[in-house]
């Protein structure tokens, strides 16, 4: 019985272990800076901070090869910003921003 | 007798412990998922759709006296898969039409290509990986300027054609926030083969790109490199920059490029009238261009570099353009253009209308 036990707690700190760290990899994948770009778009909890956060980012990184278009539907935009991320190697955080504020 | 009075026990524990072991493994499965299953949670409304895009244009190129018709319609399909996955490709058709020398109805050659046909998988927020053809990462005009509907110039700048034919291969790439000041990006690729453009030459290359890009003053400086890995093992390398003050709507960019075909660099000025106080309505729609650039000949003969689509003589240029933005991805453009070489000066005249289209291939929802 006490083996038992034994084993279960070994399971069950091996399952929180593994837990934790597949949280931590799921969550920012590549580490303390992730970690930190997360937090900071955490950070801006109010919506009007976050667009306008968003539109820094957006005149900052899209504004540099083109002029601003009007603003798509989620579904669109969405594809729209992840085909930006890749050809103009935009961060993931200004990735973030823009989209909420292209969205809004 | 003992080992039958055993077994029982034996067999009760040995039950219990694989059943401990079973129920921990598929609890350990499930909180293994769950995290990546969350993360990977997209909000229904927000699931990227397939989408038709690209850009079209028509417009006449008037050379020294002889008028070209340009007509091009660019589509690119962009397919996301999942929350990592990006499917994209772009092809070009593109009409080239000219009156003959003795006279009759414009006519010439159509010609299409697959300008790059890539899959991308987004690894994690500082590394995409991309493989397939893709655009040559050389310099920033290839990847990023050359639609018609973004370049503020029509004419194609005078380097362009040196190493950016499209790469086929892979390449690692991305940007991330290197401290609150500065954002770091790179392209790193290898390529097996690379399709001259207007021939089926192949060739080996490696190289790479790096900017850092200060969101303050709005500042992107970077630099390219490639080495062909066949022959005489050239290298190639160029630089570039771009600057869009925050106080006045100008933008400002610059390319540099080095390679044994050639050299040279342009700067080009674009600057949005939307600070006029007069004509508001008309003038906040307008952006004016302004073009210098310079050619000078490498080590290759003046046939292959006209057929590269390089000058074969050192050259020098200066632009200047009208933009009228009718609405939303429709622009009016017209420009002036003087080029000097030994082979004989000549003005450029240049106007037309691009377009940019985009069509999602899927319900979208409202905006």
């Amino acid at each position: 019985m006490k083996k038992d036990h034994v084993m279960k707690m070994a399971v069950a700190v091996l399952l929180s272990t593994l837990a934790l760290g597949s949280s931590v990899f799921a969550g920012a994948p590549s580490g303390k800076k992730e970690a930190t770009s997360t937090a900071a778009v955490v950070h801006y909890t109010d919506a009007d901070s976050m667009r306008l956060q968003g539109e820094q980012r957006f005149r900052a990184n899209c504004g540099r090869c083109h002029a601003a278009p009007q603003k798509f539907p989620p579904r669109l935009m969405a594809t729209v910003v992840r085909h930006m991320r890749v050809r103009a190697t935009i961060t993931d955080q200004d990735m973030r921003l823009v989209l909420f504020y292209m969205t809004q | 007798m003992g080992f039958s009075l055993l077994y029982p026990c034996q067999k009760t524990a040995l039950r219990r412990r694989q059943g401990v072991a079973l129920l921990g493994a598929r609890a350990l499965l499930f909180l293994l998922l769950l995290p990546t299953w969350l993360v990977a949670q997209t909000a229904e409304n927000e699931k990227p759709v397939p989408i038709l895009s690209g850009s079209a244009g028509a417009f006449s190129f008037v050379s020294g006296g002889q008028n070209l018709i340009d007509t091009q319609i660019n589509p690119v399909l962009l397919v996301p898969l999942g929350d990592r996955w990006l499917v994209e490709s772009r092809v070009e058709f593109e009409g080239k039409f000219q009156r003959p020398p003795d006279g009759g109805p414009y006519r010439g050659p159509v010609n299409k290509h697959v300008d790059y046909a890539q899959v991308d998988y987004i690894a994690s927020p500082y590394v995409t990986i991309t493989a397939g053809r893709f655009l040559t990462p050389f310099g920033i005009f290839n990847e990023r300027l050359y639609p018609v509907w973004i370049r503020a110039l029509q004419p194609d700048p005078l380097i362009l054609p040196i190493n950016t034919a499209p790469s086929d291969g892979a390449m690692l790439r991305g940007g991330f926030q290197v401290n609150a000041k500065a954002n770091m990006n790179y392209a790193a690729y290898i390529s097996a083969t690379s399709i001259g453009i207007g021939s089926v030459d192949s060739e080996r290359h490696v190289g790479g790109r790096i900017g850092f890009f200060f969101p303050g003053p709005r500042l992107e400086v970077g630099g390219s490199w490639q080495k062909t890995l066949q022959d005489d093992r050239k290298n190639a390398f160029g630089f570039h920059m771009g600057w869009q003050p925050t106080k006045a709507p100008l933008n400002l960019r610059s390319e540099y490029a080095h390679s044994f075909e050639g050299s040279g660099y342009w700067i080009e000025g674009a600057y949005r009238l939307s600070q006029a106080r007069f004509w508001q309505k008309a003038i906040r729609r307008t952006e004016v261009v302004a073009r210098a650039q310079q050619f000078y000949t490498g080590g290759i003969s003046s046939d292959a570099a006209t057929q590269l689509g390089l000058s074969s003589a050192n050259t020098s240029e200066a632009d200047f353009g009208v933009n009228y933005f009718l609405r939303d991805g429709l622009k009016a453009v017209a420009s002036y253009g003087r080029q000097f070489s030994p082979a004989g000066n000549f003005n450029q005249w240049t106007y037309g209308v691009a377009y940019r289209f985009l069509i999602p291939l899927g319900r979208v929802g409202a905006p």
